[in-house]
């Protein structure tokens, strides 16, 4: 059997129908470029749709909200890794990109004295500013308004099952690589698409799902984004940057991997304990969620895990304290209240209500790492960041994209970074494909040699199977490129995946053409190995734990230290890896934000050690002070930074 | 306690009715639970079955809690949303039975979005967007979009279920199109002509059909009928009559 190939043109491709995606088809269309979106999901069906729905909106809770402020706040949660153009971007546009959404429908609710939406009472962690969001219907909000921005004008094509199997680029002037086109397998046509066209948007999301079920994310989250643009020759930035959160559930399976709580929802009393209720880390709601997960990941390492291969999370102290229990309880379910609907349902009650321990252990969430590009989604490359470096045509927004979290994120960013550089890369797609005709470059045989290579597979004889490999591949991602890495680790991960690779042509693929299974799962293999094995490299050459990245065999990286992005890329059948000098905060900045932490670190140990009667009557003030200024039921989004107050501690 | 009675105890019986190249196949499977009082999710089942006795078993899931919408099957011949649907002994899982199905448990489904290509009118600058939204707009955009309220829906009936290849679109709406043509006339940023468009939208799908009918089941508790198809029908009279 073989795979029909049908030819089409367009201005602009967009790979993903999400949150970028859809900006990014809208405005590609809107500048007049003729635009096709692909996704192997349905329409809009993505991390967006089932977010928390806060998003970032500068200036919305005070006009002294300036674009270097929110810029800076960016800067410093990320631990200077991010791009300054790039944060700077951020904060030029967040205001024009929300209103973009809400043009397609996104309803927030407006506040009667500002005549302007409401953001949440009190500032998200980290950010210095009231300036997130909320809405209602959290995500699937955002979802509506994402899937009206691409149907409702009939301008801009689209199709759901499509696999991208491989960009095509073209060389051009020495070393300058060009797109002409991709190579996509529409699976509910069993087709194979040769797309020619001058612009590539890349918005497939992240990579979460290479460590599945330990992920509360999408299942399509193969790290396709990285993948597909890495085998085209893009450079990638700080790959080793991937966030976990701590406290997610492990069983029953329905529920594994989902969000439980946050460190701060732990509270004041909250604690960690191994397999034996021995307390293996205090003052919870304090630390870096990087220290509860690799707390948490060293007592499974040395037998002392739970039966799910986790730790458990002890709140009783804050439930048993007789006045101040009650607020606590109002607190954890007002907080987070997706997270508390996971554990209402899926634990027994004693469980819930905190009066017996949560078994929890880590869960991939976001990749704040990605294609390198500059502040208008362009890809570049080499020691200057040029975009004759980087592939040209070749374009990245959301997830996909690295260079504006760094390595922390702050919360409610995620849905704006989706709008802002969704709809940067849609234009400037667009601006390329209007100055370059693919069809003037066409070498039909590139597309023809691809198309090959995929009709080659079908019908594979082989012995193994490529979802079972997945598993493997999930399994050995979560234990040495999880949340605790060593060198010994990651040089493991390294073999494996260059042996799984090898195993590749023994993977047994069937005949049909529509909706072929065994090579879809196939194709999502290979993005899943390309993936791990670039974020090892990037892994080994950051050897310190900064951020996401917790190396149990090298000290932390010094917040006074001089700050590098790692960059990756695959060259000559091998990786290349390569330090890219960040711009530092400013010392004094930096000595000001320590001391702070500091304080409020010794204050919390005091508090600790208390007396019952006393710790009672102060926390009975806290949680009231707490619930009198959040008036709004949202107060924490996971993988905020508010989530976890620590995790500002690493800056 | 006999022996036979623990394994009963460990396994629960399910039909995968798996699909290929136009044809239904019925396989039993043994879901072996993790623990005697584990009640597997639908979900946990099809997964399971993939790491077992069917590595290219094909079904749609994402992210497993209930929000992403695209999960959906039918379980005992009712539409169910797979990641949070308790599975009971013998029960049968198939592909949903009011969309084509491709390969398996997996349907085509963009023929539904495709009906309303070009034909939902937005904002598109110029208007105040700083305006409240009612509950009643917000009840609405809570849809996940599963596609459950296709089940017994009489208007999409009238559509042939499985469309030749060419076909894009289905011409009978759904409760589904019906609540996105809503959703703009209870926008209060919509301009009148948006408003009557969409509800003239709602008739050329086949309104009417609604007259007759008992109402339609929203997968995650939408009142469709007091929210969406009766709201269309009083609004569609009020234009008819002017």
């Amino acid at each position: 059997m073989r795979i029909n190939l049908v030819w089409k043109q367009y201005d602009v491709l967009v790979v993903g129908s999400g949150g970028a995606g859809s900006n990014a088809a809208e405005t590609a269309s809107e500048m007049g470029a003729s635009v096709l979106v692909v996704a192997k999901d349905p329409l809009s069906a993505s991390d967006t749709k089932i977010s928390e729905g806060i998003a970032t909106v500068r200036a919305s809770g005070s006009e002294d909200d300036s674009e270097d402020t929110l810029s800076e706040n960016l800067q410093l949660a990320g631990g200077d890794l991010p791009d300054v153009n790039i944060t700077s971007a951020f904060a030029k546009d967040s205001q024009r990109a929300y209103d973009k959404v809400r043009a397609n429908g996104l309803r927030p609710k407006i506040s009667a004295i500002s005549k302007s939406p409401d953001p949440l009472p009190l500032p998200m962690g980290g950010h210095t500013k009231r300036r997130s969001i909320g809405h209602k219907n959290s995500g699937v909000a955002f979802g509506h308004a994402n899937w009206n921005s691409i149907v409702k004008d009939a301008k801009i094509d689209y199709k759901e099952d499509c696999w991208l199997v491989d960009i095509i680029t073209e060389n051009n002037k020495g070393d300058t690589k060009l797109i002409v086109g991709a190579l996509i397998y529409d699976a509910q046509r069993g087709e194979l698409l040769a797309v020619v066209c001058a612009s590539i948007v890349v918005a497939s999301g992240g990579l979460s799902t290479i460590y599945f079920p330990k992920t509360d994310t999408m299942r399509g989250n193969t790290g396709d984004s990285y993948a597909i643009a890495a085998r085209a020759g893009a450079e990638l930035v700080d790959m080793e940057q991937i966030q976990f959160l701590p406290f997610c559930l492990t069983s029953p399976p329905a529920f594994e991997g989902l969000l439980g709580g946050e460190p701060v929802t732990a509270s004041y009393l909250g604690v960690l304990r191994d397999k034996n209720k021995k307390v293996i880390l205090d003052g919870v709601y304090l630390r870096t969620r990087a220290e509860c997960s690799a707390a948490i990941m060293k007592a499974v390492e040395d037998g002392r895990g739970t039966k799910n291969g986790g730790a458990y999370l002890d709140m009783t102290a804050n439930k048993r304290a007789p006045k101040s229990g009650v607020y606590f309880m109002k607190f954890l379910k007002g907080s987070l209240p997706s997270a508390y609907n996971n554990v209402r349902q899926a634990m027994n009650k004693s469980e819930s209500q905190c009066e017996d321990l949560w078994e929890v252990r880590p869960s991939a969430h976001y990749m704040m790492g990605g294609i390198r590009v500059d502040e208008n989604c362009c890809s570049v490359g080499g020691s200057k960041g040029l975009k004759n470096e980087g592939i040209v045509g070749l374009f990245a927004a959301g997830q996909a994209m690295g260079g504006l979290f760094g390595a922390n994120r702050l919360g409610s960013t995620s849905l704006t970074e989706g709008a802002v550089f969704g709809q940067r890369a849609g234009k400037n797609a667009a601006l390329h494909a209007r100055n370059e005709s693919a069809m003037n470059r066409l070498n039909k045989k590139l597309f023809l040699e691809k198309a090959k290579k995929v009709n080659s597979l079908i019908g594979q004889k082989g012995h193994l199977h490529a979802s079972r490999i997945k598993l493997t591949v999930q399994r050995k991602c979560w234990e040495n490129l999880g949340p605790i890495r060593d060198e010994r680790r990651l040089n493991k991960t390294k073999l494996f995946i260059s042996q799984t690779k090898k195993k590749l042509k023994n993977v047994k693929i069937s005949n049909n053409t529509k909706w072929n299974q065994s090579l879809i799962e196939y194709l999502e293999l290979e993005n899943m190995l390309d993936t791990a094995e670039l974020m090892a490299f990037a892994a080994l050459e950051r050897d310190g734990s900064l951020g996401g990245h917790v190396r149990a065999d090298r000290p932390n990286i010094s917040l006074f230290s001089k700050p590098y992005s790692t960059i990756v890329r695959f060259l000559n059948d091998g990786v290349d890896v390569t330090r890219l000098p960040r711009k530092q905060t400013e010392i004094k900045k930096l000595i000001k934000f320590k001391f702070e932490e500091q304080r409020k670190f010794l204050g919390a140990k005091i508090l600790r050690l208390m007396p019952m009667i006393l710790k009672d009557r102060v926390l009975e003030k806290r949680y009231k002070k707490i619930m009198n200024i959040q008036k709004s039921s949202i107060t924490v989004q996971p993988g905020s930074v508010e989530g976890a107050v620590g995790d500002r501690k690493i800056l | 306690m006999t022996t036979k009675d623990t394994k009963d105890r460990q396994y629960l019986n399910v039909t995968i009715v798996t699909h290929s190249e136009g044809k239904d196949m019925p396989i039993n499977f043994k879901y072996k639970k993790r623990h005697e009082r584990e009640k597997p999710m639908a979900l946990d089942v099809l997964l399971q079955a993939q790491e077992t006795k069917l590595p290219d078993l094909a079904f749609r899931y994402g992210c497993r809690a209930r929000n992403c919408g695209v999960c959906t099957i039918d379980i005992n011949g009712l539409p169910r949303i797979a990641c949070r649907s308790v599975v009971r002994e013998n029960d049968k899982l198939k592909a949903m039975s009011t969309l084509p199905v491709i390969t398996d448990l997996v349907v085509r489904r963009d023929q539904i979005s495709r009906q309303l290509r070009g034909k939902i009118y937005r904002n598109s600058g110029g208007n105040d967007l700083n305006v409240d939204a009612s509950e009643d707009y917000h009840e609405l955009t809570s849809c996940i979009e599963c596609y459950a309220c296709l089940h017994n829906c009489p208007m999409h009936k009238k559509n042939s279920i499985d469309p030749s290849e060419s076909d894009e679109r289905y011409e009978y709406g759904n409760p589904f199109s019906l609540l996105k043509l809503q959703t703009i006339v209870m926008d209060p940023v919509s301009s009148n002509s948006q408003k009557n468009d969409a509800i003239t939208q709602a008739v050329n799908l086949g309104l009417d059909t609604c007259l007759n009918c008992p109402g339609c089941k929203c997968g995650i508790g939408i009142d469709l009928k007091g929210k969406v198809v009766n709201p269309l029908i009083t609004a569609s009279k009020t234009i008819a009559d002017k």
